[in-house]
């Protein structure tokens, strides 16, 4: 390709005089602040692993601590007083003589109870 | 200067021996600044790039494997640096095929091969070319590496970089066939204008 053969006779370029002193007076400006660019950059690591450290405890409390520990039961079963007492529940307790419940099933004949619904209305103050 | 020498100074760079660095720079300034210089099209920018190309030798001295030729390795950082520097200004510096004017200067390829308005032509034409296309002309045909070495240059397969060397150079054939005729018609209108 005849053109393209060309391309070789674009004009050519060299590098400027001072091309190599330049390039050794960056060289030394550069090596100068590595030191600071590594600390920089060290710190920022540091402070960057820091915050991983803190969000995996975070974590590892919230989900293996916090939500299954002992304290979160505890906390249920005072919740669920503090629900009661806010109530207007009364609780009765009734005593029961087991002597008198207990009989001899062969020697009576079967109990048969029948249960009559008196009133829509129910106690709720009434609990068993 | 020998490849065994090369492979010998780079080692001492590796070292952070400043003296095998600055031979380093001595022997190939002028080759990176003029291969900068042909792909970017703007001296100045081609004398920074090379700048950047060196302290990335030295300072990446670490990465290089002896395995491919050090010419090839400092091209790589050169032609890296120079896409970079043409995506980021590709916008600004956008020349398309149809800014190339025909001028009075330029003439037909049939004649002399040293004409300069052909040749400017062609370096318009090399401008406007997207460097996907511009960096594999330009290694093969003005720095004449082989296609394989051109390859590891760029990092790409062979066979791509086969097909942008032909595709290239078709591009830039077209343009300089379409300047050519443009400035026919163009000398033709200054014949009939009655100014020659």
């Amino acid at each position: 390709m005849d053109d393209i053969s060309l391309l070789r006779k674009l004009d050519k370029v060299t590098a400027p005089p001072d091309f190599e002193q330049r390039v050794m007076t960056q060289l030394a400006r550069r090596r100068a602040a590595l030191p600071q660019a590594r600390r920089a950059q060290a710190f920022r690591y540091s402070l960057a692993g820091a915050a991983a450290a803190l969000l995996v405890c975070f974590l590892v409390l919230n989900v293996f601590v916090l939500r299954n520990g002992p304290g979160r039961v505890q906390m249920a079963g005072r919740d669920a007083t503090e629900a009661l007492k806010a109530s207007d529940i009364v609780p009765i307790t009734e005593t029961v003589n087991y002597r008198n419940e207990v009989r001899d099933a062969s020697s009576e004949p079967r109990t048969v109870y029948i249960l009559e619904q008196v009133s829509n209305a129910s106690n709720k103050y009434t609990r068993y | 200067m020998m490849n065994m020498d090369e492979q010998h100074l780079v080692g001492r760079i590796q070292a952070g021996d400043e003296w095998a660095f600055a031979e380093i720079v001595h022997i190939y300034k002028d080759r990176i600044v003029n291969y900068l210089y042909q792909v970017t099209g703007d001296y100045q920018k081609a004398a920074d790039l090379s700048q950047e190309t060196f302290l990335r030798v030295f300072f990446k001295a670490n990465k290089y494997r002896p395995i491919a030729p050090f010419s090839s390795w400092i091209y790589a950082i050169a032609s890296n640096l120079a896409k970079t520097e043409l995506k980021k200004n590709r916008r600004a510096n956008l020349v398309s095929f149809d800014d190339i004017q025909p001028g009075l200067e330029a003439s037909t390829p049939s004649e002399e091969s040293t004409d300069s308005g052909l040749i400017k032509n062609l370096r318009q034409a090399l401008e406007a070319l997207n460097p996907r296309y511009r960096i594999p002309v330009v290694l093969k045909d003005i720095e004449g590496y082989s296609q394989e070495e051109i390859a590891e240059i760029i990092q790409r397969p062979i066979g791509t970089v086969k097909a942008r060397i032909s595709r290239g150079r078709n591009i830039l054939k077209k343009q300089l066939e379409k300047a050519t005729k443009e400035n026919l018609s163009f000398q033709k209108r200054e014949i009939l204008d009655g100014r020659y």
